[in-house]
């Protein structure tokens, strides 16, 4: 997550771990194969907005280290 | 598409529904339409932590309805979530398994309502689905399918437009005339026990079927661009902050006077017609010098009232979430407990309730025991009063009041040492597991004319009540204590004296005095103390007992309370005293909301001892430092 430009696309491959909170965001609609697109970091390597489909959240990138993305553009 | 029944028989048994849906995806805005309850609506997930009960009437036949708090899914991860799951399932104590359920979708957002459908359907309860938002859809060029949406979800499919009133009646017939069936009936298969990702394919092809909407509503994306701004955002915060502090001194003043000048009136009034004596002492300076200290108030309530909800309801309140988690980082506490920290500034009450919104029971723990911190409504007349008394309405470059700035600087007072506490009970008492951050941002939507009436409304009224009952009680009171036992005062004396010998002998004068010392560090004294002390009841009483206290010099004088108190206090004794109320948990419903809220005695105890010290320590700092700069 951490190395993904602001602007630009991932697609989440897998997660590398199952616990409520990989679970979580599959329950938010962060399920393999979805598309996100990085839209804005906060200052001081603060949160990270995504968006996917219809929704916008918000997370700590260095906290979703168990979701596998690959870049796409 | 299941039918409804024409005729209900008479003994139709009462009915228990409940509404069920994701968070933030108008459950509420429905339960007040269905109802004509007043539930608390806002713009962010968590606003409804606590089931909420009412009743839909039509044509004589009563349903009871529920208002539970949202979930994303079945398999709970908040203390919120776990008691809506605990009720579907019949598991709660208090509250009966719903006989049916109004399950709540949001237009906008289909596949996430879907999904969660999906996994309903698994409890097979009769249901009837509302889809809200249904303008979004149409508005975008989409087409809503309601007909194919019952197909596939096997119950009754009813639009609306909440805040047009779109679909309302459908839906009020509906719940009235029993129109639910259960998701059985669903022509295909729904995927209730296969996994999320099965779960969430199912939404997609059926939100995509029923119903097209666009990837993002264009509007949030343009504002967001400006409110999270690196730089931009950050600025526009600080001056929303900023505007509020002004517009309590700029915009309150004149109708303050007003209000003043009405009960400076009222006590005319009274003092003339009524025959001196006890019942004009009473009426006069206990009641109305009592009350009216505090209703005068009521403007800064309001203005404050209303700046929390045009935040809550536009949708900024999360994105002020998103900016501060960094910061809040730095203290051990994420994003999320900004939320109810943040509403713990109109009152720590509903702080605490929506602290069940954060998943990590340490992280909301520590949120619970810093909330006193927060500055509360309660605390603003203490506050206005002492600043307007004792900080010159000088304006800074023009345009900057510094009273404003002063009433600002005591906010991030209390909100900075709040962080402070924190840090430290994360690395005490709470260290360990972190859980991590994950918030939604709902899409902006402009706040009805409507729905910030009846809030201010609701407040208006909650404030003028607790005027007419509590602290009009404790007004009595604390006015009884002070009239007796009686002091003849010598017959040279002038009314002003003669008041202020009555007042030291009466009972309330010997409770001040003999703890007088205790204070008397802080720069209190005896009167003071007697106002603290009737704080701990509810914090406004030290402005009714300001009132009380000085009320023959108000209207021996012809000044005001503000004047009067210039002279009565030093300086350094009102800075002491705005220390004090900045940290002490002077409020019995906190400590009581406290105990249900952390299930123990503890909490409380522990919040009301280190406020207390904080209190006492800061002010002894502050009397004497102010006291060595300017003698």
């Amino acid at each position: 997550m951490n190395e993904i430009p602001v602007g630009s696309k991932a697609r989440i491959v897998n997660y590398t771990q199952h616990d409520s909170f990989t679970e979580r965001l599959r329950e938010f609609g962060l399920t393999p194969g979805t598309i996100i697109r990085l839209l804005r970091k906060a200052p001081f390597n603060g949160p990270v907005e995504i968006q996917f489909r219809s929704s916008r959240i918000v997370l700590r990138p260095n906290e979703v280290t168990h979701m596998l993305l690959e870049r796409i553009a | 598409m299941p039918s409804i029944p024409d005729a209900v028989p008479s003994h139709t048994p009462r009915l228990t529904a409940a509404l069920v849906g994701t968070p933030n995806c108008g459950k509420s805005t429905i339960f007040n339409a269905l109802t004509g309850m007043r539930q608390k609506v806002g713009n962010f997930p968590g606003v409804t932590v606590e089931p909420k009960s009412g009743e839909v009437h039509i044509d004589k036949i009563t349903t009871r309805l529920f208002d539970l708090p949202g979930m994303y899914s079945l398999t709970p991860k908040t203390p919120d979530e776990a008691l809506s799951v605990a009720v579907l399932h019949g598991e709660h104590g208090a509250l009966p398994k719903p006989d049916a359920v109004v399950f709540v979708m949001e237009g906008t957002n289909l596949e996430k309502s879907l999904f969660l459908y999906a996994q309903f359907a698994a409890l097979n309860i009769p249901t009837l689905v509302a889809v809200t938002m249904i303008d979004g859809i149409k508005a975008s060029g989409g087409v809503f399918d309601d007909i194919a949406m019952e197909q596939a979800l096997g119950v009754p499919v009813i639009g609306i437009v909440g805040h047009k009133g779109i679909g309302l009646e459908e839906l009020r017939e509906h719940i009235a005339l029993r129109g639910f069936s259960r998701p059985e009936a669903a022509e295909n298969h729904i995927p209730v026990g296969e996994g999320i990702e099965a779960q969430y394919e199912w939404a997609r092809a059926l939100a995509g079927e029923v119903a097209h909407t666009p990837e993002l509503d264009s509007l949030t994306t343009k504002l967001d661009a400006v409110f999270l701004h690196p730089v931009a955002g950050p600025i526009v915060f600080l001056a929303v902050m900023l505007l509020f502090f002004q517009s309590i001194f700029a915009w309150a003043t004149p109708v303050m006077d007003a209000i003043e000048a009405g009960f400076g009136s009222l006590q005319n009034l009274v003092d003339t017609t009524l025959p001196a004596g006890i019942a004009q002492d009473l009426l006069s300076r206990g009641v109305i010098a009592g009350v009216g200290a505090v209703v005068v108030f009521l403007p800064q309530i309001l203005i404050l009232t209303l700046f929390i909800t045009l935040l809550e309801d536009f949708g900024y309140l999360a994105r002020a979430a998103f900016m501060v988690d960094r910061v809040m980082g730095v203290f051990g506490l994420q994003g999320r407990s900004f939320i109810p920290l943040l509403s713990s500034f109109a009152c720590a009450i509903p702080g605490i309730m929506s602290a069940r919104i954060i998943a990590s029971e340490k992280d909301r723990l520590t949120t619970i025991l810093i909330t006193p911190l927060m500055t509360c409504a309660a605390r603003l007349p203490v506050y206005v009063l002492l600043i307007t008394a004792f900080v010159p309405s000088t304006m800074l470059a023009g345009f900057l009041s510094l009273q404003g700035l002063v009433l600002m600087g005591l906010y991030f007072l209390g909100g900075l040492s709040g962080l402070l506490v924190a840090k430290i009970f994360k690395s005490t008492m709470f260290q360990g597991t972190k859980l991590p951050f994950l918030m939604e941002l709902p899409p902006y939507r402009f706040p009805t004319w409507r729905s910030v009436f009846f809030t201010l409304f609701h407040r208006t009224k909650q404030f003028l009540t607790s005027a007419g009952t509590t602290i009009l009680t404790l007004s009595i009171i604390l006015w009884a204590l002070g009239e007796f036992p009686k002091h003849q005062a010598p017959p040279e004396a002038s009314p002003i004296q003669a008041a202020s010998l009555q007042l030291e002998h009466s009972a309330l004068g010997t409770i001040g005095k003999t703890l007088e010392p205790i204070f008397a560090p802080i720069g209190f004294d005896w009167k003071v103390t007697i106002g603290v002390l009737g704080s701990f009841a509810a914090r406004e009483v030290f402005v009714s007992v300001m009132g009380q206290v000085y009320s023959v010099d108000v209207s021996e004088s012809d000044e005001n309370l503000r004047t009067v108190l210039r002279s009565a206090i030093s300086l350094p004794t009102a800075l002491s005293i705005l220390v004090f109320y900045v940290y002490a948990l002077q409020c019995m419903s906190t400590i009581a909301v406290m105990k249900r809220e952390t299930g123990s005695w503890k909490y409380p105890a522990l919040a009301f001892g280190y406020t207390l010290l904080l209190a006492y320590g800061a002010s002894l700092l502050v009397f004497h430092g102010a006291r060595s700069l300017w003698g």
